[in-house]
């Protein structure tokens, strides 16, 4: 059982930084590790680190592209995070992402169109996005309902739907929803409807920071609320710990377990429409950088919880984005960015390591992931 | 072993083999066919067979293992630099230099195997993360490697990437190999070779030996099998580590069999599919193994469709679309698992770990 | 026994980095000019690494070319790792005052227009980007933007009679990346042209055989050198003896095995010949794209101030030399070839191969 894994219970100052220490000290130890690597290949980490941090924070715009970065990577990482809260692992946040943007675009550039009037926006946007939430729902929801009245596990079924979802989506983009502009050469659909677009934060050229930034934010907190100030999220969060102990408890684990990936496939959902209406104003075939994994590392470095999701999420993006002007700078592969995030993520992690060097000790309770594949 | 799933496997199989076949027949002869689709099957199945199998040892002995993927990515990375090394730098000949390279790999599965134990099994660190970290690991390490050596003026080998020393040799069983046509089944690589003989061990090994019994044991109840006396922590270490060894030939087959260079995440996903095959199969050699094989004759549909794309007749015209056929082996690993086979049961203690 | 343990990971992991220490040369080299007063030349490659002995690889030697022929003070390079940064990359470059920015791709169409609007003083070189005017490029053409296009057609059709000629079973195989992307596709297509004209010539039936890898994403479409390998393997189980692998590292594969199975291969964009050494005893040819001369020979004309203004520069195309295998072409095949060559210039042969793949 989690004793101390609700944030905002803090009785005290001590309570509440206790559990960040040593998440902190990790994330300090993986970077001094980076700094080795670097330095063994020859590289200098100093200018190595000043250029990841000049190009993540050192500037309005660099800020604003790490917000861009984070925000797919908070619905993702939430994504995630909420099906480990229920005692399952989504690895399909890349096909209900996938599903989410396509819809999103579809509704963003065709609805205007069926309905042969043009749109509000405030009618427009919810439309796009809400569609977006509600494909990845249902791309989510099959796997979960797989698994709670089948027994089919979800690490298979989201992993096939993945694959599914990749190979919709290109005949998709190839076919039936691809720009029909003569000069198109891509595969990618129009672009949407400007109703359907979500607007940038700022007036100014370059921020691209968009309010599905704020959106995210929000978001996270209704998640918080949803997993520990209702009955629902209690009932989620029981399954995930201990599904027998619900069954008898009364709780309807099947019913329980469809609406946790629905959810939680609903939230990856929201990533791909965001992108779609925030970002792209449109969705292409094009090469992602893999937000799938990138979110389950990102759901495991916040320990499942959303606010150390949101912290992760922006950890993750800052380095994706800062790496550029460290490549700039420097010259050194951005692979490296991956050994760190590995790092970051064994060290948080394995705690164990941290106390022993650092000479901590933290009595706080260790969050228990993996129930095995049991049904 | 479960044979209603092994009947429908093999029932699904033909029919993939036989729509080929069907289609195909005005420009190949079938025994033609089939033979390249067996042996397309084969290839494709032999790495995924051995990251099953890697799974397996790992989980039967109750340690969660998804870091497969990257294990294997290292054992390639890492077989395929110690083969260059013994050739071009050690100036050894072709095959010695193959076979290093070949038990550099192993040995690197097994020191990822290892990373995952004293994760997994000392530090008690949740092994979903444990293997999330091994597979962003081995991503970054080989990347960063990869370039640091090869790329570049400035890089070690400036620039210029040595001479690997081939692929392994195929072998060839004496008189089966002769038989016309069909012979072509009996030659075969030695990864491939060992991926079949290994499923037959292990299924000994796991269901009709002792040291089976007492993996099993360790998996199933290891507060039972310590009061008996097993040694838990160290079972379950030797197991990962022989996992390790599993997808360390499986990541020997991309660089020392199939194709003698290396490519940054050149494994691909390969690794998930191998654990969604050791699930489907029910945590089984057998039952992987098959799972592999329902894979491997899939992407040999999709290859031979896209292959004989213009004789598809126009009734089966959404055939021709390599998107439609691209799905239909996960759709159908979905259909089979969870309509026909149902549920999977891992080992009781899977996941969880040992507290003495 | 815990710290032994953790001392144990903490080596571990240290032995990883193993290869890092010994002897590794310097990555860094020496640091940037001030770029507002040297001549930068920058070059944003397309998502992927710039190690990828294709694409962003040749872009980028020919950068460096540009550097070894005194061309450019300073040459610097950007990976991208995700479509949406883009912008930012090229803004990296152009925000320093780098003279010249290469893009490396038809992706980078729209965001190299639109930079090159925005920094008016800034040349770009937009390799593989075909551009005219119409409602969403109404100012081309621009005159700081060239875009380098192939016709990547006409060196399939080259390689593809090549292959027809030279094949005895008459059945040849290509194995490519997706063709969602349309320089793919257009080599796929120019190759099946091809054999279809020398069949028409010489009265033989050719079987052509493409395969297209558009199962995965288009992150590993062209990086998955396993399912080339496989997919040419089984090409030649059916019959094909000369086997054309045209997508990246997907196609090194295919290249790789023909070679290892003793069966002509004919590698893509550059002479694969120096790229895959491996595979010299059976490489027939490769249909040229070539990157690194033509970009170099570019940055040239910036420096020169001779940039051009008409928008777009076409690479030529051709296939690349014999080399080990020229005892086995016969010198009529080696003249026909020549004859195309010419007929592809001046336009009196036609590949009538459409610029994308039609829906």
């Amino acid at each position: 059982m989690q004793r101390s894994d609700e944030p905002g219970s803090a009785k005290n100052l001590g309570q509440w930084l206790n559990p960040l220490l040593v998440p902190l000290l990790a994330i300090v130890t993986a970077i001094i590790c980076g700094g080795l690597i670097i330095q063994a290949a020859g590289g200098d980490p100093i200018a190595a680190y000043r250029g990841l941090i000049q190009g993540s924070f050192g500037s309005p715009q660099a800020l604003s592209e790490t917000a861009v970065w984070a925000t797919p990577y908070i619905f993702a990482g939430l994504a995630v995070a909420f099906a480990f809260k229920g005692g399952l692992f989504n690895i399909g946040a890349e096909g209900q992402l996938a599903f989410g943007a396509v819809s999103a675009a579809l509704i963003g550039y065709a609805l205007p169109g069926w309905l042969h009037t043009s749109l509000p926006a405030y009618i427009h946007i919810p439309l796009a996005v809400g569609c977006g939430m509600l494909a990845g729902a249902i791309w989510g929801g099959i796997p979960g309902a797989l698994k709670a009245y089948t027994g089919g596990h979800e690490v298979i079924n989201t992993i096939m739907m993945n694959y599914i979802a990749l190979n919709i989506t290109s005949f998709l983009l190839n076919g039936p929803m691809r720009d029909p502009d003569p000069l198109n050469l891509s595969a990618r659909t129009p672009e949407i409807a400007p109703s359907a677009r979500i607007p940038p934060l700022f007036n100014i050229p370059d921020m691209r920071v968009h309010w599905g930034f704020i959106l995210a934010l929000l978001v996270a907190v209704l998640i918080w609320w949803l997993l520990w100030k209702t009955t629902l999220g209690f009932e989620i969060r029981t399954v995930g710990a201990n599904p027998d102990a619900a069954k008898y408890a009364g709780i309807n684990v099947k019913r329980i377990i469809t609406i946790t990936m629905a959810i939680s496939g609903a939230l990856a959902g929201l990533a791909g429409a965001i992108e779609v209406t925030a970002l792209n104003y449109r969705h292409e075939l094009g090469f992602s950088s893999g937000y799938g994994f990138d979110a389950i590392a990102i759901a495991l470095l916040g320990k499942t919880n959303p606010y150390g999701v949101i912290l992760a999420a922006i950890l993750f993006g800052a380095m994706r984005n800062g790496a550029t002007r460290m490549q700039f700078l420097t010259q050194i592969p951005i692979d490296i960015i991956s050994v760190i995030q590995a790092l970051m993520l064994l060290f948080v992690a394995a705690d164990a390591i941290i106390r022993f060097i650092y000479h901590i000790r933290v009595d706080e309770e260790r969050v228990v992931l993996t129930r095995g594949w049991g049904g | 072993m479960d044979w209603r799933r092994f009947a429908i496997i093999l029932f699904v199989i033909v029919i993939m083999f036989g729509t080929v076949v069907l289609i195909g027949v005005s420009q190949n002869s079938p025994l033609v066919i089939i033979t390249s689709m067996i042996a397309t099957t084969i290839a494709v199945a032999t790495p995924l067979t051995l990251g099953a199998l890697c799974g397996l040892y790992c989980e039967r002995a109750g340690v969660v293992n998804i870091g497969i993927e990257g294990t294997m990515l290292g054992a390639a990375f890492f077989g395929w630099l110690a083969s260059i090394y013994m050739n071009t730098i050690f100036h050894f000949p072709a095959m010695p230099s193959l076979i290093v390279g070949v038990i550099a790999a192993i040995l690197t599965g097994g020191l990822f195997a290892l990373l995952h134990a004293v994760l997994s099994i000392t530090f008690k660190v949740d092994q979903i993360i444990g293997g999330t970290v091994i597979n962003i690991l081995a991503a970054g390490i080989t990347g960063f490697l990869n370039r640091q050596l090869f790329f570049g003026a400035g890089s070690v080998f400036h620039g210029q990437i040595p001479n690997a020393p081939g692929v392994l040799p195929t072998l060839r069983v004496p008189f089966l190999a002769d038989i016309p046509i069909i012979g072509r089944i009996f030659e075969q690589q030695p990864i491939a070779i060992s991926a079949i003989a290994l499923v037959i061990i292990t299924q000994f090994v796991i269901f009709n030996t002792r040291w089976g019994l007492r993996t099993r044991a360790v998996g199933e109840h290891p507060r039972a099998a310590d009061t008996v006396g097993i040694n838990v922590i160290r079972m379950r270490y030797l197991n990962v580590i022989i996992g390790g060894f599993m997808a360390g030939l499986g990541g020997a087959y991309f660089t020392l069999e199939s194709i003698s260079s290396f490519e940054a995440n050149m494994t691909n996903g390969r690794g998930f599919i191998a654990l969604a095959a050791m699930i489907f199969g029910n945590w089984t050699p057998f039952g992987a193994w098959s799972a592999a094989l329902v894979f491997g004759a899939a992407q040999a549909l999709q290859i031979n469709l896209q292959f004989f794309r213009t004789l598809i007749p126009p009734q089966l015209a959404v055939l021709q679309n390599s998107y439609v056929v691209g799905l239909a082996p996960y759709l159908l690993t979905m259909l089979i698992l969870t309509g026909l086979i149902g549920k999977t049961i891992p080992p009781a203690a899977d996941g969880k770990p040992y507290e003495k | 026994m815990k710290k032994f343990y953790s001392l144990m990971a903490i080596v571990l992991l240290a032995s990883m980095f193993l290869s890092a220490c010994s002897g590794a040369a310097p990555a860094a080299s020496n640091t940037a000019p001030d770029c507002t007063k040297a001549f930068c030349v920058g070059d944003v490659t397309d998502v992927g690494h710039v190690d990828d002995k294709s694409f962003n690889q040749s872009t980028w030697e020919g950068v460096q070319q540009a550097k070894k022929d005194g061309n450019a003070d300073w040459v610097q390079y950007v990976e991208t790792a995700d479509s949406k940064d883009y912008a930012k990359n090229i803004a990296t470059f152009a925000d320093a005052g780098y003279k010249v920015i290469v893009t490396t791709g038809f992706n980078l169409t729209d965001p190299t227009y639109a930079a090159a609007k925005k920094y008016p003083k800034t040349l770009f070189i937009g390799v593989d980007q075909f551009i005219s005017k119409d409602t969403n490029h109404p100012d081309w053409p621009l005159p700081n933007l060239v875009g380098l296009v192939y016709n990547e057609d006409q060196s399939g059709f080259l390689v593809g009679a090549l292959a027809s000629m030279m094949s005895k079973a008459h059945s040849i195989g290509g194995v490519f990346g997706t063709d969602a992307v349309p320089p793919v596709w257009r080599y796929g297509e120019g190759y099946r042209a091809g054999a279809a004209y020398e069949d028409k010539k010489n009265g033989t039936t050719t079987t052509v055989t493409n395969v297209y890898h558009n199962d995965v994403g288009f992150d590993k479409t062209f990086t998955d050198p396993t399912w080339g390998a496989t997919t040419a393997q089984s090409m030649i189980d059916k019959g094909a003896d000369v086997i054309f692998g045209g997508g990246g590292l997907t196609g090194n594969g295919a290249v790789d095995k023909a070679a290892a199975d003793k069966v002509l291969a004919i590698g893509v964009d550059s002479d694969q010949y120096y790229t895959l050494p491996e595979a010299d005893p059976y490489l027939l040819s490769s249909a040229l794209k070539p990157l690194t001369a033509p970009t170099a020979t570019l940055i040239g004309t910036a420096k020169a101030g001779k940039f051009p203004t008409t928008g777009l520069s076409f690479g030529a195309a051709g296939y690349a030399p014999y080399h080990d295998v020229a005892s086995k072409v016969p010198a009529n095949v080696d003249a026909e070839m020549q004859a195309l060559v010419k007929g592809l210039t001046d336009g009196s042969i036609k590949t009538n191969v459409p610029p994308v793949k039609p829906q």
